[in-house]
């Protein structure tokens, strides 16, 4: 046989391995035309998958912690908000008591001041979002302080008495309260007083917080505190300062000692809204940086999208070519297969 | 020269045209059947001034059959490959979404996709910690994740287990080819003694070593009387005057760490590492590979990952204590510790997540946020010691654990230190590699096959025209002999008239 001998078999199945390979492609095709993307992700990628397995993985992830940061972001806007009306209300008490100074003989006036205000206080403080009670810390379960008014008395309002009584020998409704000095009054307050609104007094008749307040991965590898506990200073201040006044503001008291009572409760109040102040400030930054986070995870999103893009989808307009050439190739096919059947011998020889 | 002696010529040329239409006969009828070499009548004048039909040959080409042969053995051993590679992959496989090009593609259920899942339900638990549906759904992310490893080691086992039994299918059509082959030998051989036609039998020879090199990768000679020699490419002999018998012993299951019998001639194992004369190429030697290097491999892999999440959600003595690390959310049955990197051969088809914070088993979900998972109620592997329902120091360190390096195993193919996420991402990585590597070779073994056929096809096949032509030739010489024949009659007759 010569060189460019070709044998009949191999003349009727020319076409055969190419009509064959085009038509697989043109199912390739079609999916990747409706889907955008290539059809066998794994196969096309090869080693490359994990890669993009990845980036995925990276994407979701910033998808899922941007959805939970709206769980952190309620519970600080919660927080500052309560924050907010702890500090406005001790502030309108503030300029009540400064008012109060020079009025001598209004002692009821004292007392609801200071009641409604330790009402107010334990109401925002005990604060809740959802099922978590902002101010609790990581006990974030149980209301972080306890109720003040109740009957029988709470263990914190028998505490200040019994700190009362065991310092003066009567309890504070008693007439003999007018007979207590002024210095008297103010080395009880700076100290047995004082005593019961820190340390262990304040963990067991007032607070049920934790001190250790919860955190949040609120980006890849970025940690916030995410709340705050009725254990900073402001919330016991202002508890000692109020408390003070309900409790005493009623007594007998001398009207020097009134003023002592009136004078220290201020100065306690200023204190607290400054601390309020500080806390409510880091509460706030907190916020800031969850808003920070989800944007940076918005636009490295973005970035991390267009990287899969690139690796996972076709050219629509390649596909579209490549479709349109397939079709003529394949038509092309089947006419040279039509035409070699006619090229035989055997049809031009007379019968 | 007398006018008989023309008689005698004509009546040799008579015999010639039908020996010679006989042939093309034979190679018009057989145009369409693979593998048919072309005959040609060899025809040669004989002393008398006639000619004869000396011998019949075929249009053989044993340089083209060789790459025939060959590149059939090559395209056999990938194909075995990538086929075994494709179930794989599947396991591991993106399914397309139809809402590109957002990049949202559905992951598929591959452990490192699952492992991701896992990630965010713990920190969705993490910003969450008192709700115990989120707590839940981490639960239900571990589950889905040791059901992705489950069914990946599954698939290793049943891609092995299809491997031995298409071995022991492929080392049955060897024996009966090689006996076969015995008999078409035998023909061939006796047909060169005797002068009988052997073309046929030869085409059976070729056809039969082309559908060995199917199974196995061969080379051949042959001898002086004309019998065919056939040895394995690796040189291992499977023909000689008898035939050699394969033997393999199948096993029906191939559990992890567990491997298959080798395949043998006269003793001698011809697959596996061990083999000092292993074939190269052909369905026999890719299902060897499939079945003993590269599914283990995968299941190594699949093993490591599984050894990484019992290491990675492991609890350890919180009270100080020297009590052993214990299996966490993620255990096996008779667990007593973690198991080290080396210890961990068929962990994939067993790691489960623990009973005890199963809440479909009785469990309870809070211990994932608390921790003593592996001993519920003991202090020694509590972490949150104060039981606060905001605690999340025990979630960030199992999240921070999936993100955190550890070792493995560098047998398994994929390095020695990694995190167990990238670990799964590149386990994923080196499968979809394998996989493309070998669906290339097949289709390019493929179109090797296709392109050595049809070179084969054209240089011994019949082409029907050239037939015809020759026919045509025929005819005009039978037309030719006859005419002569008449004239040669006629001219006796006047002779006869003339006396």
């Amino acid at each position: 046989m010569t060189i460019s001998s070709v044998s009949t078999q191999y003349l009727g199945t020319v076409m055969l391995p190419a009509v064959t390979q085009a038509q697989s492609q043109l199912t390739t095709l079609e999916v990747e035309s409706s889907t955008g993307q290539y059809a066998d992700l794994g196969l096309q990628l090869g080693s490359q998958s994990g890669y993009e397995l990845s980036l995925k993985n990276e994407y979701d992830q910033m998808q899922t912690l941007t959805t939970d940061n709206a769980i952190a972001t309620t519970n600080l806007s919660t927080a500052q908000a309560a924050l907010d009306s702890i500090r406005s209300g001790a502030q309108s008490a503030l300029t009540s008591l400064t008012a109060m100074t020079a009025v001598s003989d209004d002692a009821s006036t004292l007392q609801t001041l200071g009641s409604t205000s330790l009402q107010a206080l334990i109401g925002s403080t005990n604060t809740a979002s959802g099922q978590q009670y902002v101010f609790g810390g990581i006990n974030s379960s149980a209301a972080p302080l306890t109720s003040y008014f109740s009957t029988p008395p709470s263990s914190a309002q028998t505490a200040v008495d019994q700190a009362f009584q065991t310092t003066f020998g009567f309890p504070p409704s008693s007439p003999l309260a007018s007979s207590i000095t002024t210095t008297a009054l103010q080395s009880f307050l700076d100290g047995p007083f004082a005593a019961q609104f820190s340390g262990a007094n304040w963990s067991s008749n007032w607070s049920s917080a934790s001190s250790t307040n919860t955190t949040a991965e609120i980006a890849p590898g970025e940690t916030i505190t995410t709340s705050s506990n009725a254990n900073q200073p402001g919330f016991q201040q202002l508890a000692q300062a109020y408390t003070m006044l309900n409790e005493f503001g009623g007594s007998a008291l001398s009207q020097s000692a009134q003023q002592v009572l009136v004078t220290t409760a201020a100065s306690l109040v200023t204190q607290g809204v400054s601390s309020m102040t500080t806390t409510e400030a880091e509460v706030g930054a907190s916020l800031g940086q969850v808003t920070q986070a989800n944007a940076a995870m918005s636009s490295q999103m973005t970035i991390l999208q267009t990287q899969v893009g690139n690796l996972d989808d076709v050219d629509a307009n390649s596909v579209a070519t490549q479709l349109n050439t397939l079709t003529t190739q394949i038509e092309t096919a089947y006419q040279i297969t039509a035409k070699l059947q006619e090229l035989s011998l055997a049809q031009y020889l007379p019968t | 020269m007398t006018l008989s002696s023309a008689y005698n010529i004509i009546n040799s040329a008579f015999a010639v045209t039908g020996a010679q239409s006989a042939t093309i006969a034979r190679n018009i009828t057989n145009a369409s059947t693979p593998g048919y070499s072309r005959e040609i009548a060899n025809v040669v004048d004989n002393p008398y001034g006639g000619a004869d039909v000396a011998s019949i040959t075929r249009e053989a080409n044993s340089a083209l059959l060789d790459q025939v042969n060959s590149s059939t053995s090559e395209s056999a051993s990938q194909s075995a490959i990538a086929a075994g590679l494709a179930t794989l992959a599947q396991t591991v496989s993106d399914s397309a979404s139809s809402t590109s090009p957002s990049g949202a593609t559905q992951n598929g259920a591959s452990p490192s996709a699952m492992l991701a899942n896992l990630q965010s339900a713990l920190s969705t638990y993490e910003a969450d910690p008192s709700n115990e549906s989120v707590g839940e759904a981490v639960v239900s992310a571990a589950g889905d994740l040791t059901a992705s490893l489950n069914s990946g080691a599954a698939a290793v086992q049943q891609v092995r287990s299809q491997a031995d039994a298409n071995m022991a299918a492929s080392v049955a059509t060897i024996n009966s080819l090689l006996n076969q082959f015995t008999q078409v030998n035998a023909t061939v051989v006796n047909g060169l003694h005797s002068g009988a036609d052997i073309s046929s039998a030869q085409d059976s020879e070729d056809s039969i070593l082309t559908q060995l090199s199917q199974q196995v990768g061969i080379s051949t000679t042959t001898n002086a009387n004309g019998s065919v020699s056939i040895y394995t490419d690796s040189g291992v002999t499977l023909f000689q005057d008898i035939p050699q018998t394969l033997s393999f012993t199948p096993s029906p299951t191939l559990t992890a760490g567990v491997s298959g019998n080798p395949v043998t001639v006269d003793g001698i194992p011809i697959t596996g590492a061990s083999a000092p004369m292993a074939v190269q190429s052909g369905a026999l030697a890719g299902l060897a590979q499939l079945r003993d290097t590269i599914a283990p491999e995968y299941q190594a892999q699949l093993d490591q990952i599984s050894g990484g999440l019992v290491n990675a959600f492991a609890e350890t003595d919180q009270t100080g204590g020297t009590a052993p690390a214990l299996p966490g959310l993620f255990t096996f049955p008779g667990a007593t510790g973690v198991p080290s990197t080396t210890q961990v051969t068929g962990l994939s088809s067993q790691i489960e997540v623990n009973p005890n914070v199963d809440p479909s088993q009785g469990g309870d979900v809070d211990l994932l946020q608390n921790g003593g998972i592996s001993d519920p109620g003991s202090a020694t592997y509590t972490y949150n010691t104060t039981g606060a329902a905001g605690y999340t120091g025990r979630i960030q360190q199992m999240v921070s654990a999936i993100g955190a390096t550890q070792s493995f195993d560098p047998s398994a193919g994929l390095g020695a230190s990694d995190s167990l996420s990238d670990y799964a991402n590149n386990s994923v990585g080196w499968l979809q590699g394998q996989n493309q590597q070998a669906t290339d070779a097949a289709s390019y073994q493929s179109s090797v096959v296709t392109q050595a056929t049809s070179a084969l096809s054209n240089a011994t096949g019949v082409n029907l025209d050239t037939e015809m032509t020759n026919m045509l030739n025929i005819e005009n010489s039978y037309t030719t002999s006859a005419k002569l024949l008449t004239t040669v009659n006629d001219m006796f007759s006047a002779l006869m008239n003339a006396a």
